[in-house]
């Protein structure tokens, strides 16, 4: 039966790369989305000691991480909550993240905003998103205990939960106003 | 897999669902906010239905009570069911959505042979099941949600569009071939352009994403099984397109009468990074071969 297949050969130098990169979102608009309400949005000023940034590097270390940039999102004087933009490396090229708690610490929502890879848009899913809403740094935030791992993007999800169980313990650490 | 890009005047908007980036690309005149409007409710709704992580999902709902008393499930669960059956019985149990189940828990013992036979599908949207039965429509689901908002698309008025689910992708109405690339198995970051679609869809199943954890479920063997190939199916619909990539890498050499039987062509990449092998022998009126469109 192996007379059904016809055998061909490839041309070796027409293969072209099948990189795929796309800007979902700006920051501005994920920050509008997850705090509508909110009329100003404080840039706060990082400034982690070597202690806390050994902290830090002791709950989670994804490849790739730098310093988030970070938000206050205020309602007049009211504090909605707190909204950090970071990035991590998925398998080869940034994710760019954006992740919002409200003022109690816990986890609004988490989008994606940037992307750029051949592989793992899986990680934009709301489900799979949805699981960090009510998150709290004292939660284990580990994919395969209580984040499903998404089929065919290990890698990623790894790397952004990762991301995500940072920001949290550097949430922890931050004044709380 | 990628296609290429669609024509220039083409307007393309992508969503998530399914787990992937879902694109929508209409030709300019037609691109209205209603029409991608209606082609993305068509996937979300198949997204919702047959989701085997969502509570309210139809999978969830036959999985926690059709062994007990029959489900009423929505219309494109059992288009989906019935598709799932029929290449089941076609394969001899190849095909095989039911999840297996395992003789105690952490034994390495094979599981179960596939539960196709303990699901009972009946008139009025019924799902009855012999025993506790969990489903798992990933290999066939996505395919359908790219012909469910092909249907839309055309309901809204559309002449032509372009439907890819990450890679399960259809096109319609265009007249003009649209191009698809591969993956190289051993290169995924790489693609080849292998043949040529116009009012055709194609799917694609492969491990190379899957970080040395294999993909494929054999259920005639009971275990998951190494491939390094990458299969494609070019089919008149997606769902077939999809479910059929499943059947081909599982019985390659016997798969022919069947892909012959659904109008359906399949194009194996071998992992050696030169030979492709292909049951198209020559150009048809919805698949052309890459060789013959260069010449």
């Amino acid at each position: 039966m192996h007379s059904a297949w016809r055998t061909f050969t490839l041309a070796a130098g027409m293969a072209v790369p099948a990189a795929y990169a796309t800007e979902y979102m700006s920051i501005e608009a994920a920050q509008r989305i997850a705090f509508p309400e909110a009329t100003t949005f404080t840039p706060v000023l990082l400034a982690l000691d070597a202690d806390a940034r050994a902290r830090l590097a002791a709950v989670a270390r994804p490849p790739g991480a730098r310093e988030p940039r970070v938000w206050r999102a205020m309602a007049g004087n009211r504090l909605l909550g707190t909204f950090y933009a970071d990035a991590v490396i998925g398998k080869q090229e940034y994710i760019v993240f954006g992740l919002a708690l409200d003022a109690s610490g816990r986890v609004l929502r988490l989008d994606v905003l940037d992307y750029r890879e051949t592989h793992g848009w899986e990680i934009r899913n709301e489900r799979w998103r949805a699981q960090f809403a009510g998150k709290t740094a004292a939660d284990p935030v580990d994919v395969g205990r209580d984040i499903a791992n998404i089929s065919g993007a290990t890698l990623s999800c790894r790397h952004v939960t990762d991301g995500v169980r940072r920001l949290l313990a550097l949430h922890a650490l931050l004044p709380a106003t | 897999m990628r296609c290429y890009p669609p024509p220039e005047q083409w307007v393309t908007r992508a969503q998530v669902w399914l787990g992937t980036l879902v694109e929508i690309a209409l030709p300019q005149d037609e691109a209205t906010e209603a029409s991608f409007a209606a082609g993305f409710a068509a996937i979300a709704h198949v997204h919702r239905r047959m989701s085997a992580h969502d509570p309210a999902s139809d999978l969830a709902r036959i999985a926690r009570s059709a062994h007990r008393q029959a489900v009423i499930v929505d219309r494109d669960t059992m288009a989906v069911l019935q598709l799932a059956r029929d290449l089941s019985q076609a394969t001899q149990g190849r095909f095989d959505v039911t999840v297996p189940r395992r003789h105690g828990p952490g034994r390495r013992r094979p599981a179960r042979r596939g539960g196709m036979s303990a699901l009972q599908l009946e008139r009025g949207r019924l799902v009855r099941t012999d025993r506790p039965l969990a489903l798992d429509l990933s290999g066939i689901a996505k395919g359908h949600a790219v012909d469910r908002a092909v249907d839309a698309l055309r309901r809204a008025g559309g002449s032509a569009g372009l439907v890819n689910a990450g890679g399960d992708l259809r096109v319609f109405g265009a007249g003009a071939w649209l191009p698809v690339r591969l993956r190289v198995p051993q290169a995924p970051s790489l693609a080849l352009r292998c043949f040529d679609i116009r009012d055709a869809a194609v799917a694609s199943s492969a491990d190379y994403f899957r970080d040395g954890r294999p993909a494929l479920f054999d259920p005639c063997h009971g275990r998951t099984r190494t491939f390094r190939d990458s299969v494609s199916v070019v089919a008149p619909t997606c769902a077939l397109a999809d479910a059929l990539t499943k059947v081909v890498a599982l019985m390659p050499a016997r798969c022919a009468p069947l892909l012959a039987r659904f109008g359906a062509h399949a194009f194996r990449l071998v992992a050696n990074g030169r030979d492709a092998r292909t049951t198209c022998h020559a150009s048809t009126q919805y698949l052309r071969l890459a060789a013959e469109a260069a010449a």
